[in-house]
């Protein structure tokens, strides 16, 4: 599965000599100062268009910044480059910014920046992006410590301080930490500008007619009944068109990344169900196929059948609420999603036979699955397979010929695919605007290349495409699961060797992505050998296909705003961490 | 007939004292504890940035132009409406003279552009 | 003056049809919960009393027990005032409207309407207008920018699909030959307008959806981008009343779509005397029959977006109007 190294490295280095500094494992390490003349260079000589996962890492004497980049060629789908640079400087740690060259890069690195503190020259708008801005350093550095758990560095003085004022007022006035948190030298939260969300505020009157009109900036979300969850955009309008949008995310940070690499290898499984709680099943997927890989453990055959079931489910289960949610945010008053969530039921009632869970499954393990199925889960199942297959066809007859549908969502959010391939945009999203890049098939794992499937794809990318893909990559699964269900082996075991507590994961990184029903969910891994990883960092394909969303908002209504936003398929979970 | 007015008065008078029986009585009810966050503009439970009245770009208001016209050569055409028995073929006459002229108004503020959301 | 023919009776019946008129707005929201729990396969409210049917009253007990808040940037008496307006427009709008022949209650001799008037369909039209100051207002004192939004489309919208009411009622009365709305259902004796005049009655249909707010063309209130709309800063006791206006302005619309168009209390043609309280029966299962339909629409489409809305409604709704009216006055004059 892996590019040849050897032949990139030369003709880099004839490219820029000396722009390769050093080969580590599969990761060349590139010339920082050069970074956007090699990456410009890698995108449009060597075909690396697509740049889908930026992150960082930290070892004690200096940071890694690195870089997985793919192509979109047909002849070069398939595995793709990793590269890193690196920051010797911790205290000033400056990178030139790939933004200008892949858009995706853009969220990515404004992450980098929160988590890191590693600054990206040149990079449009370098914000905090998950964290606020009065948080106090860096926190997936590792010489910043974890209040509580990592005691020696604690932003709170005491556990309860006392309030400067006897009596608040409001409950709101009685927040404990008001006299008692670590601010950044010089910010004071009273004064702290929402408006750095805002665009300029100045922006200019447009005149119609004669008649000049001001711009309405409109929060829309974090507690709006359309936004997923506590997702905020700031839109600009102008009447009722949009001028501009700013996705605004990070209310449900939790920082994973760093529980993660408190957690052990194992106990990290149950922590990937929370990323994106609507199909938890593949992010566990995503997350064990990841350490097999750095493990290179094989899983026994029946295993990767139920995984691919599994998996199989929760992606017909995602479409299917997506397409409900997306009725709902047209108002269809929740009726089709209502269907979805009847469907679905049925699922979970599989899921928590086979985990005891119906949402946080945690039912894949490092080189297996956690339990067996019966013979009558597997007749069940294919009841049940066939019950969705009828299903998705009941909503092919209520909702593709809708005339409202078809007037609201034909050329509504319409991008072409070079374009969401710069936005890093992945998933339904991606093919439904014509490009057939499915990770299942240009970079199978587990055991997707012995099934027969098609990458259905659609032409223009806009919100029906997107519905119309949904429905037919979710067919393309009935598919499967109809196959695995047939050729799953009667007997045979579930683990390969004992079921392991603990795991230890050899010296070692890597970046290992899979086809997540909502685009390509990535797991950047590094290992010191220990029993829990040194850093561990989600590629959330919702937060990356949100980068895009600006771009297909702007000069639509209001209100296609919000139903190109429900067509992305975002969770909150995963966007956030 | 005349009556039937009064009629209508007194239903309106009920009408209007049930909404108010309706505040007045939540009114004596209810609690009342306002306090600054409480009683914030709701914007998604952020502060709201600039003015809200601002001169605001109503795409629509050249439709409620448009709509004073109609509406009231709608008007005009109820007591056509009422005596078309009485008046017959002449009338019928009439209405396509005058409803040629709005139909006239109407082609020219759609090609004006009047009516396209701009 | 005769106090009991001119003053007690109408009185009794002003209160009678608002309280009726107010119970069925409440009972129209559990209906639609209802029917909506049916129509996506789920049971809907059914805890308070035997399948929930105490729940309109325990939610209004409960908007009237709901702390008061007053946002601090409101244009203070209207906005306290605009639910009102809203609601006491949709109750007026009923006075024209009659439910039931003349009968004999009590020694009396009472017509089963509130008031009996010439200019019935006027009336209608005006008040009905006057229900969209409640929400624009409503709307634009909130001082919130979704308020305002949603005000603004109230305030296009009803104007729009006013005008579309007026032209298609044009074409009733130029058939019935009165704008007194008791004449008009005499004149639907035989066969309801619904036969004579089927385009007019999906126009007008359609029109009055948009007049009053509801799905698809629920665009005021959207929930999805507006939040509440309008009524974003509304809570308690005044969002009740606007909420029980919308609903009441669904059962008084569906009086008029009755009354115009469905015959009113007459049954068509084939039984023709029937027992005038049997008359408000059937009145009444027609007015539920319609209400009905606003269900099954709400539950079964998505909705509109505005600027196709608005131009449905000038570009197709406005000229097919007018062509149904010339072509009755033309098929009236030469028959």
């Amino acid at each position: 599965m892996a590019i040849d190294l050897g032949a990139v490295e030369a003709q880099l280095s004839t490219a820029f000599p000396g722009a390769v500094v050093e080969r580590e494992g599969d990761w060349l390490v590139l010339d920082r100062d050069r970074l956007p003349s090699i990456a410009t260079y890698l995108r449009d000589e060597m075909g690396f268009d697509f740049l889908t996962h930026v992150s960082a890492s930290d070892y004690a004497d200096h940071l890694d910044v690195v870089y997985n980049v793919y192509s979109t060629r047909p002849e070069l789908q398939g595995p793709g480059l990793s590269f890193k640079v690196r920051v010797p400087d911790r205290v000033d740690a400056r990178v030139p910014t790939v933004t200008t060259i892949w858009k995706s890069a853009n969220f990515q690195e404004r992450e980098v920046w929160d988590m890191f503190g590693i600054h990206f020259d040149g990079h449009p708008d370098l914000r905090r992006i998950l964290l606020w801005e009065g948080f106090e350093g860096h926190p997936l550095r590792k010489d910043w410590h974890e209040p509580y758990y990592e005691e020696d560095n604690k932003p709170f003085g005491s556990r309860w301080p006392y309030p400067e004022n006897p009596r608040p007022r409001s409950a709101e006035q009685r927040v404990h930490w008001r006299a008692n948190v670590q601010y950044p030298q010089g910010f004071d939260p009273e004064d702290w500008d929402l408006g750095a969300d805002y665009p300029p505020l100045f922006a200019p009157k447009v005149e119609i007619n004669g008649i000049d009109t001001e711009p309405v900036y409109l929060n829309v979300g974090p507690h709006h009944p359309s936004t997923h969850g506590v997702f905020r955009m700031v839109v600009g309008l102008q009447g009722e068109t949009v001028t501009n949008l700013t996705p605004v995310v990070g209310h449900l940070h939790r920082n994973h990344e760093k529980i993660g690499e408190r957690n052990l290898w194992n106990g990290n499984i149950p922590y990937t169900d929370r990323l994106d709680y609507i199909s938890p099943m593949y992010n566990e997927f995503a997350y064990v196929v990841a350490v097999e890989r750095m493990l290179g453990k094989e899983v026994p055959e029946r295993a990767e059948y139920l995984r691919v079931i599994m998996g199989e489910l929760a992606r017909v289960v995602n479409h299917l609420l997506t397409i409900g949610f997306q009725f709902n945010e047209l108002g269809a008053m929740m009726t089709p999603m209502i269907y979805a969530f009847t469907e679905r039921e049925h699922v979970l009632d599989l899921f928590e036979e086979a985990s005891g869970a119906r949402m946080m499954h945690n039912y894949y393990r490092i080189g297996g699955v956690y339990g067996d199925v019966s013979d009558e889960w597997l007749a069940r199942c294919r009841k049940v397979v066939s019950r969705l297959d009828r299903k998705i066809d009941e909503f092919e007859t209520l909702l593709t010929d809708n005339e409202i549908f078809i007037s609201r969502s034909r050329g509504v959010g319409a991008m072409s695919w070079q374009e969401m391939v710069n936005y890093g945009v992945t998933g339904p999203v991606l093919r439904s605007a014509g490009l057939s890049y499915d990770i299942r098939r240009v970079e199978p794992y587990s055991i997707y290349e012995s099934f027969d499937f098609e990458v259905p794809t659609y032409e223009t990318g806009d919100v029906y495409d997107r519905y119309r893909q949904r429905i037919a990559e979710a067919r393309q699964s009935i598919k499967i699961l109809k196959q695995a269900l047939n050729r799953i082996p009667a007997t045979g075991a579930i683990m390969d060797g004992k079921n392991a507590w603990n795991v230890k994961v050899p010296d070692g990184e890597l970046y290992s992505r899979v086809e997540h029903p909502k685009g390509e969910l990535g797991f950047y891994l590094v290992s010191d050998g220990g029993t829990n990883p040194y850093r561990y960092h989600v590629r959330s394909e919702c937060l990356i296909n949100l980068a895009a969303l600006e771009a297909m908002s702007v000069g639509h209504l209001l209100a296609d705003a919000i139903v190109i936003l429900g067509s992305i398929d975002i969770t909150l979970g995963e966007v956030d961490r | 007939m005349l009556s039937d007015y009064n009629f209508i008065g007194i239903f309106v008078v009920v009408a209007l004292i049930f909404p108010f029986i309706a505040l007045g009585l939540a009114y004596l009810l209810r609690p009342k504890k306002p306090n600054p966050v409480k009683t914030e503009t709701y914007e998604c439970g952020l502060e709201t940035i600039g003015e809200t009245w601002v001169r605001f770009r109503a795409q629509y208001y050249i439709y409620a132009l448009v709509f004073v016209v109609f509406d009231i050569e709608a008007a005009f055409l109820f007591p056509w409406a009422v005596a078309y028995d009485q008046v017959g073929l002449w009338a019928l006459a009439e209405a396509f003279l005058f409803l040629g002229i709005l139909t006239v108004g109407l082609v020219y503020a759609w090609r004006k552009g009047a009516l396209r959301w701009q | 003056m005769d106090w009991v023919a001119d003053f007690w009776i109408p009185l009794i019946k002003a209160v009678v049809v608002v309280l009726v008129l107010l119970l069925g707005g409440a009972y129209m929201t559990w209906g639609e919960r209802k029917i909506c729990a049916r129509f996506q396969v789920r049971y809907g409210p059914n805890r308070a009393g035997p399948f929930g049917i105490l729940q309109p009253l325990a939610d209004a007990v409960k908007a009237i027990f709901k702390e008061e808040i007053v946002p601090n940037h409101v244009d203070k008496i209207i906005y306290v005032m605009a639910p009102g307006i809203s609601f006491a427009a949709v109750l007026i709008t009923f006075a024209v409207i009659p439910f039931g022949p003349e009968v004999d209650l009590f020694g009396q001799r009472v017509g089963l309407w509130v008031g009996d008037i010439e200019v019935g369909l006027l009336f209608l039209l005006a008040i009905a207008a006057l229900g969209s100051y409640g929400i624009v207002l409503g709307g634009w004192s909130s001082n919130n920018k979704y308020s305002l939004l949603g005000a603004l489309r109230a305030a296009a919208q009803m104007i729009s699909y006013e005008l579309i009411l007026g032209i298609s009622l044009l074409a009733v009365v130029l058939l019935a030959g009165s704008l007194n709305l008791r004449e008009i259902v005499d004149f639907q004796g035989t066969w309801p307008l619904l036969v004579l005049q089927p385009l007019g009655f999906l126009i007008f249909l359609i029109a009055i959806l948009a007049e009053s707010n509801r799905s698809p063309f629920d665009l005021p209130e959207t929930e999805n981008e507006l939040v509440s709309g309008f009524m974003t800063e509304y809570g308690g006791i005044k969002f009740a009343l606007y909420f029980i206006a919308e609903y009441t302005a669904m059962v008084v619309n569906s009086a008029i779509v009755v009354t115009i168009f469905l015959g009113g209390w007459k049954w068509p043609a084939l039984i023709s005397d029937l027992h005038p309280l049997a008359g408000v029966g059937l009145f009444l299962a027609k007015v539920l029959f319609v209400l009905f339909l606003y269900v099954w629409i709400r539950a079964s489409i998505p909705r509109v977006r505005f600027d196709k809305f608005m131009r449905f409604s000038w570009k197709f709704m406005l000229p097919l109007a007018f062509v149904n009216l010339l072509a009755t006055a033309a098929v009236v004059a030469f028959l």
